[in-house]
């Protein structure tokens, strides 16, 4: 295998780790705010069932990243690292300014760019890019109203329940089953998409046929890399989400989890690339909106729209640029 | 008017424009702006009897 494939795919590894690393607080924040389990213990846990997520789910999502974005003749080394290098780039602009970017949506801004850079708009696959497009607004609406319903479901369950503080301990024990199924669903959905890119570069290389199926080490790296990265970074972050979000009580933790797990199950059984982040703030919202509209902090939702606005075209118009770079350099 | 239920269509609202660019999966959008107007008429049902107390 040539250097630069093998640099392309430590690229795409890297950043599937600081996904993991960025992206724990999402899983546990909830079970290290509600005093579960300690922000170590809480990592360990998550990291384990992003690996594990190997087992259960497929490749649909990466096949969908591989095949949907943009034609195969047109993928080369330089496509593949242009648009991981616009993705990167994107989601350090967005961390800068405090947006809570998509890093699913900046890997398919940027094969887009990349691609339109080399060979114009006609290798966009129209219909993959809708498929992609409509669960950008769906995935945090469809988490919302799981979060609420879930929410509903538990009230009107245990309505008549006088022991609120047995109720509360099993509601603490259950979140720890529904952090385990949103890491599950976050290592599905995200690792699958470094498995798609990674894809895309063994076949744009010939190391893969065109119709392959995305080989096991590549199954394994992509899962591994998230894990560690969860794993090692993770509970700085989380430490500090924990203690922001005090008003989560574990009812609320089980719903929003829940809530999210679900919806990540459903799209990455249907090969469907979603941001975790977006579904995850859609269910908390919808957990905070089950008791009024106050108790929900709708600056964190209009974020999440301006991130849907700018994600795409931030991060299409910096692999666009990366690769024009790229092209003159060599 | 309640002003959970006005998120709750609004919400319905933008599902229902995604149907016609959904493609194969204007069923998925179709089915979330459904559940959004039962949890809108809920929520003003809600709000109504709230007012009635």
């Amino acid at each position: 295998m040539e250097l630069s494939v093998i640099f392309v795919i430590a690229v795409a590894l890297g950043f599937d780790f600081v996904n993991g690393f960025h992206d724990a607080a999402n899983s546990i924040a909830t079970v290290v705010s509600t005093r579960v389990l300690s922000p170590r213990i809480a990592v360990m846990w998550a990291a384990f069932f992003n690996f594990a997520a190997f087992l259960v789910f497929g490749d649909a999502v990466a096949a969908t990243i591989a095949n949907d974005v943009v034609t195969q003749q047109v993928l080369s080394i330089g496509v593949v690292f242009a648009g991981l290098v616009g993705a990167i780039v994107w989601d350090l602009i967005t961390f800068w300014f405090g947006l809570p970017t998509s890093s699913s949506h900046a890997l398919v801004g940027g094969m887009a760019g990349a691609a339109v850079a080399k060979a114009g708009v006609d290798v966009l696959i129209a219909e993959g890019l809708r498929k992609i497009g409509i669960f950008i607004v769906l995935s945090p609406l469809v988490g919302l109203a799981m979060g609420l319903l879930i929410t509903i479901g538990i009230f009107w369950v245990f309505h008549r329940t006088r022991n609120t503080d047995r109720l509360n301990r099993g509601f603490r024990l259950g979140q720890l089953v529904s952090a385990a199924a949103f890491s599950l669903g976050h290592g599905a959905n995200d690792a699958q998409k470094t498995m798609g890119i990674i894809l895309a570069l063994l076949i744009a290389s010939g190391h893969a046929a065109p119709d392959a199926a995305t080989p096991l080490w590549v199954v394994l790296s992509a899962h591994t890399a998230i894990g560690l990265g969860t794993l090692t970074g993770g509970w700085r972050i989380v430490k500090t989400m924990g203690s922001k979000i005090t008003r989560l009580q574990p009812v609320g933790g089980v719903a929003a989890e829940s809530g999210a797990a679900l919806t990540l199950f459903a799209t990455s059984a249907a090969g469907i690339p979603v941001s975790t982040t977006h579904t995850i703030t859609g269910a908390i919202v919808g957990v905070g909106a089950a008791r009024r509209l106050s108790a929900v902090r709708w600056g964190v939702a209009g974020r999440v729209v301006w991130a849907w606005i700018l994600t795409i075209p931030g991060a299409f118009a910096i692999s666009w640029l990366s690769f024009r770079l790229v092209d003159v350099l060599s | 008017m309640d002003r959970r239920a006005i998120f709750f269509f609004g919400a319905a609202a933008v599902c229902l424009a995604l149907v016609p660019v959904a493609g194969g999966y204007a069923w998925v959008a179709s089915t979330v702006a459904g559940v959004y107007v039962l949890l809108g008429i809920a929520s003003w049902l809600d709000a109504r009897s709230h007012r009635r107390l």
